[in-house]
């Protein structure tokens, strides 16, 4: 690496660290503002021809009556077969004039198998051309393992009411799904003909889908307001439009408040504001479907679930007058939703802070990384291998000269020339070992991938935990067979970060919050490097500290977040794998833990690479 | 109930006492200079059919009765000998509706006409002055249907007129569509004004846009052809409008524009359930025949017979409804009935004409035609690079192969690879081979589009499933429609059995490509143009205007000659200085 003569100082090695903390600490402030006044901003309409709430909505009176009896019947099937409940619906819809489809499906992840069956009925527009269709879903099942009642009888009596209307521009789907998980995304999959063996496929099929709306509403008692589910599968995100609009007409016309992430009690301070935004982004981060619309968002289908909560005095007239006038809105729509964000990461109902002003948040810890690499390359160079021999500090041991620049020739094979006493103050680096390490390791890390979503057994993180206390001495022990020098350990956590940041800031575009997570648990792997043997106490706290953090533990802490067993995770995190096309797990393990294993190799090596080194130097 | 007040207020003759005589074919006198009809029949789900056919006959020389004149300037110029102009919005629901109408064309425009031209050369620019002229004619942008659209099938059409040997030599087909097109209200008028009593009196009379609009499916369609016999030919000119109406749509919206509910009393509920009907309603499923009249559904009666119309003495509306149900007409009309149930109607001369059926309950079971096959196409695959067609075909006959041939006319920016085309029968019977042939022309990048036609036959009871892969093109920024992000569409397959005429068409399908986010260059270009256009305005001014006190100001005579002094002076003073600089 030919650096400009400026940046061969040795001074500027001094500098980066702090550099590099100055990143980590700026990325982490920047995100702390955002909740602010200053950084975020207020949600609007972007795509006009939604005109949110500029419908009148009739959705009441009779339709209460109908609605009843359909929520009779549904909860009449609450224990019956699967096949009865499908009969009902399908008779029902038929009963409507709607075309009416089934579909059964099958899914094995992780040794547990998912099997149900979704029913749909496809209201055709007059006079239209089936281009186009919108989604109205609700599943039989909700994700509480809830029977959803008034949900699906009122999806059932929209259906009925949205006959009657003349004005559809786009075919309306009315699908019912079996579960909240399988069921969506075998629909969603078989519609697309993408669809696995075990999955039918469809009898019947509309237009591109323009935009999903999923209730959730298995209460029989009035509620006090919607909760508004929107992240997707890797964190990807429905259009803002969407969202906005969903608000805007439960709030501006019906009255109804709207909250999301869970965040019931939201008074719009600061403090709430940042606990929203964090559990969006755990949610994204975690990229798994929070709720049945999130299987349609990888297929660019907009798709939000309105969930009800609370105890008020709101009931399934209003609920189905949102849906009306949300419907009414989509049919609306002339384009595919394009106008407004997809990007964003939202405060509150009505607050969002847009890609532009979040992203350098993760970008600077990305970035982190990359420069501690530079700084480790540019160090791996510049002492001779004699020279430092005595005590192994980690700072440079010559900074006096740097009036004699070499060309550097990346000698991939050569092992450091030590026949003779060489005093100048930069020399080659050999760079098989520390390459082929990384490699290595990041072909062991598809290991542990395969592994976890083969066999999410409840022994296997424990295990594994153990495995990743014992993995670093023993690849350190193995490395040792190539009698590494300190350059080794430098370069190879060189490589390793650079592979790290590479890997972040690429991924922060796609799916910031994931980035921002890795990378701030990541973050110690700049700061641990092999100790002397006189501070070998700082090299046990550096290796504590990357137990703490290890993705395993991090496993551990998703399993109280989400306050659910590590087998119910494991399972979870198998079945996204296999079923929703989850690539969080590429990221933990393929990612993070070659990077973590790389730490606390170097770490170790503090009790062994160093008296290598002393004997090598002999 | 109003129904029944109408009933009571216009004298009717119930049609069952008075059933007049069966009346014999009535093909056998000469053909007239015009002719109309109209069709009504029963579709199960209570939907009525409602096809109104026109058929107006004219000379080959120039001496037009009720021939419109503004079409055979149009063919005589484009050299057309025969043409096919279809406007359909909506779908053929064949599972409920039976066998589709054969005049029905794919959603949006559709044409093709064969055209007399001496190579295809000549023939493109006959096709050209065609689309144009009949662009302007209909108030449809089939102007658009360039080059890129246009394709010229080799087996899905064959001439329906009569064209000698010699000419058939001579005649090119072209076929165009557009897919995109919405058909409305401004192409109905110039269809009316083509018609002889131009919707003023007879059965165009009840072709009202708001009414023809409102239907489930509808179709108008313009074929114009040379009919011979005995050697005598003509120039035939048959318009066809057809749609379907929801009986339940149209009656409501009758009584409200929108649907609110029902009052809780008029609701229809089944009782047997076992929460009752306090306060909830399970609604009855099957109520019968609703019952329907023709000013109802089409807002106003039949105005009497158009009087250019062949002899009045003869039937002009049929009913096709199932025996049992009984219909009542206006006074003063005469009704036939014809040997296979179908029941026909003379008009009155000058009174209003109305057909209305009663509520039938239970429904009467309704004979449908099985279409003799069912067509669906839609795409496989997700993402902006490339996807996937899928067409299912199934052939309903227990016993009879199907051949027919598979017309897809795809745009430019869709590559298909013909290698990924692949045919798959279900039930499997293997030895069968359902390509017999294969016609492909491929793309040129904005020149032309893929042509793809195949000829299949599907064995009794089977389903045939035709799929291949294709790429998106990724387009030039100007070549983006203003709302590029809805996506293009894709015309609609047609579907013929050469061997019956039959023909059948897909639906269209919404191909979303690449698309660039317009947004951005169009407000980076806008606002630095406002900004540009700001600073330059105001610069200008400043460097033009002189500023002067009010008590300069000389009187209004002299203003002009004074300003144009100081421009001067200004000029030269300015020319000048420069000068002096130059120095």
């Amino acid at each position: 690496m030919a650096l400009p003569r400026p940046l061969r100082s040795a001074k500027i090695l001094k500098f980066l660290p702090f550099l590099s903390i100055l990143c980590v600490l700026v990325g982490v402030t920047w995100l702390l503002l955002l909740p602010l006044d200053e950084y975020s901003r207020n949600t609007y309409i972007s795509e006009n021809a939604l005109l949110p709430g500029g419908v009148h909505t009739y959705f009441s009176g009779s339709e209460q009556n109908v609605f009843r009896a359909y929520r009779h019947e549904v909860k009449a099937l609450q224990h019956a077969p699967i096949e009865q409940m499908i009969e009902t619906i399908e008779s029902i819809f038929k009963g409507q004039g709607l075309k009416v489809g089934t579909q059964k499906f099958r899914y094995e992840a992780g040794g547990k198998i998912y099997e149900g069956e979704n029913v749909y009925a496809v209201l055709e527009a007059p006079r239209g051309d089936a281009t186009e269709a919108v989604v109205l879903a609700a599943p039989w099942i909700n994700g509480d393992d809830q029977l959803n009642q008034s949900g699906v009888a009122l999806v059932m009596a929209l259906a009925r009411y949205f006959k009657r209307w003349s004005l559809w521009s786009k075919d309306v789907i009315f699908l019912i799904t079996s579960d909240a998980r399988a069921g969506p995304q075998a629909w969603v999959d078989a519609y697309h003909d993408t669809h696995t063996p075990g999955v039918a496929s469809l009898p019947l099929t509309s237009g591109a889908l323009q935009g999903v709306v999923v209730l959730d509403y298995p209460t029989t008692n009035p509620w006090d307001r919607i909760h508004v589910l929107y992240d997707g599968i890797n964190g990807q995100l429905p259009n803002l439009d969407l969202f906005n609009t969903a608000v805007h007409i439960s709030g501006h016309q019906m009255g109804v408040r709207a909250s999301l992430q869970e965040m019931f009690e939201h008074n719009d301070s600061y403090e709430d504001r940042l606990r929203t935004m964090l559990r969006g982004m755990v949610n994204q981060g975690l990229g798994h479907a929070t709720g049945p619309h999130s299987v349609f968002i990888p297929y660019h289908i907009d798709a939000v679930t309105l969930q009800v909560s609370g105890i008020g005095h709101h009931d399934e007239v209003t609920m189905g007058r949102i849906l009306e006038s949300l419907f009414r809105s989509l049919n609306n729509l002339l384009e595919h939703f394009h106008q407004s964000f997809f990007f964003y990461l939202l405060l509150a109902p009505r607050k969002f802070v847009s890609i532009g002003t979040y992203l350098p948040s993760a970008m600077l810890i990305a970035v982190n990384f990359t420069i501690t690499a530079i700084g480790l390359w540019i160090k791996s160079g510049k002492r001779s291998s004699v020279s430092s021999h005595g005590e192994d500090t980690p700072e440079p041991s010559s900074i006096t000269e740097e009036k004699k620049p070499l060309i550097q020739e990346a000698s991939s094979s050569a092992i450091p020339s030590n026949s003779s006493p060489i005093t100048v103050t930069e020399h080659s680096r050999s760079l098989l070992l520390p390459i082929s390490f990384i490699l290595a390791l990041h072909f062991l890390s598809f290991l542990p991938l395969y592994i976890f979503n083969t066999y999410p057994s409840p022994l296997l993180t424990p295990l594994f935990a153990l495995l990743s206390l014992l993995l670093p001495p023993v690849l350190s022990r193995l490395l040792h067979l190539f009698s590494p020098t300190a350059q080794d350990y430098e370069l190879i956590k060189c490589f390793s970060l650079l592979l790290l940041g590479l890997f972040l800031s690429a991924l922060a575009t796609l799916n910031f919050s994931l980035s921002f997570l890795v990378g701030l648990f990541s973050v110690p792997f700049s700061f641990v490097a092999p100790q002397p043997s006189g501070r070998r106490w700082v090299a046990l706290l550096m290796g504590a500290a990357l137990q703490v953090l290890a993705p395993t533990t991090a496993l551990l802490g998703v399993a109280v977040y989400m306050r659910e067993g590590v087998e119910r995770i494991l399972l979870e995190a198998a079945f996204g794998w296999r079923v929703w096309g989850m690539w969080t797990q590429v990221v933990v393990w393929c990612v993070w833990w070659p990077a973590w294993v790389a730490a606390g190799v170097g770490v170790v090596s503090s009790w062994c690479g160093v008296a290598e080194d002393k004997e090598k130097s002999r | 109930m109003k129904l029944l007040r109408r009933l009571i207020a216009v004298v009717l003759v119930a049609s069952s006492l008075l059933s007049a005589t069966t009346a014999t074919d009535s093909t056998a006198k000469g053909p007239t200079d015009y002719d109309e009809h109209l069709s009504l029949k029963t579709l199960p789900g209570n939907a009525v059919l409602a096809s109104f056919s026109f058929v107006t006959n004219g000379t080959f020389d120039n001496h037009h009765s009720v021939f419109p004149r503004s079409l055979a300037q149009i063919l005589e110029h484009s050299h057309a000998r025969e043409l096919h102009l279809k406007f359909s919005l909506g779908r053929w629901d064949s599972e409920l509706w039976g066998t589709p109408i054969g005049k029905a064309g794919g959603t949006g425009v559709e044409l093709w006409a064969w055209v007399e031209a001496d190579d295809d050369a000549g023939a493109d620019k006959q096709w050209r002055t065609l689309t144009n002229a009949l662009s302007g004619l209909f108030c449809a942008s089939l102007n658009f249907i360039d080059g890129t659209r246009t394709i010229r099938p080799v087996m899905s059409f064959a001439p329906e007129g009569h064209h000698s040997e010699k000419e058939m030599e001579r005649l090119h087909l072209l076929h165009g569509s557009l897919p995109r097109e919405p058909v409305c209200t401004e192409n109905l008028t110039p269809f009316l004004k083509l018609l002889p009593c131009k919707g003023r009196a007879g059965i165009s009379s009840l072709l009202d846009g708001h009414k023809l609009f409102d239907a489930q499916w509808q179709s108008m369609s313009v074929v114009i052809k040379p009919v011979c016999d005995n050697g005598r030919c003509r120039l035939q000119v048959e318009q066809t409008v057809d749609m379907v109406l929801d009986i339940e749509r149209s009656l409501q919206r009758r009584d409200s524009p929108v649907p609110k509910p029902l009052p809780v009393e008029r609701l229809n509920c089944d009782t047997s359930k076992f929460y009752g009907t306090g306060d909830s309603c399970f609604p009855q499923t099957n109520l019968g025949d609703l019952p329907w009249s023709l000013s109802e559904i089409f807002g106003r009666p039949i105005k009497g017979v158009c009087p250019l119309a062949r002899p009045s003495r003869e039937a002009h509306v049929c009913a096709i409804v199932p025996a049992e149900r009984s219909i009542f007409v206006s006074q003063n009309s005469v009704e036939i009935k014809y040997p296979d149930g179908t029941r026909c109607f003379v008009l009155p001369d000058t009174a209003d004409f109305d057909v209305i059926l009663p509520q039938q309950s239970p429904a009467l079971p309704l004979r449908l035609e099985l279409p003799p096959l069912y067509a669906s196409r839609s795409f496989t695959g997700h993402g902006q690079e490339r996807g996937g067609v899928q067409a299912v075909l199934r052939n309903p006959s227990l016993t009879e192969t199907v051949d027919f041939v598979y017309l897809e006319s795809l745009p430019w920016f869709m590559k298909p690879y013909l290698h990924t085309l692949r045919t798959t029968l279900s039930p499997a019977s293997p030895g069968f081979e359902p390509i017999q042939d294969l016609f492909y022309r491929p793309v040129l990048d904005r020149a032309r589009g893929a042509h793809l036609e195949a000829a299949l036959r599907i064995p009794p009871n089977s389903t045939l499933t035709l799929s291949y892969d294709f790429d998106k093109s990724v387009l030039r920024y100007t070549e983006y429609p203003p709302d590029a992000n809805r996506g293009f569409d894709v015309a609609a397959a047609v579907i013929t059995i050469p061997k019956t005429g039959f023909a059948i068409r897909t639906t269209s399908l919404l191909l979303s490509l690449p698309t660039p986010d317009f947004s951005m260059p169009y407000n980076v270009i806008i606002l630095s143009s406002t900004v540009i256009a700001l600073a330059f305005g105001s610069v200008f001014n400043l460097l033009v205007r002189r500023f002067v006190g009010a008590d300069e100001v000389s009187p209004r005579t002299q203003r002009l000659e004074e300003f144009k002094e100081r421009l001067l002076a200004a000029i030269l003073r300015r020319t000048r200085g420069e000068k002096k600089k130059m120095e």
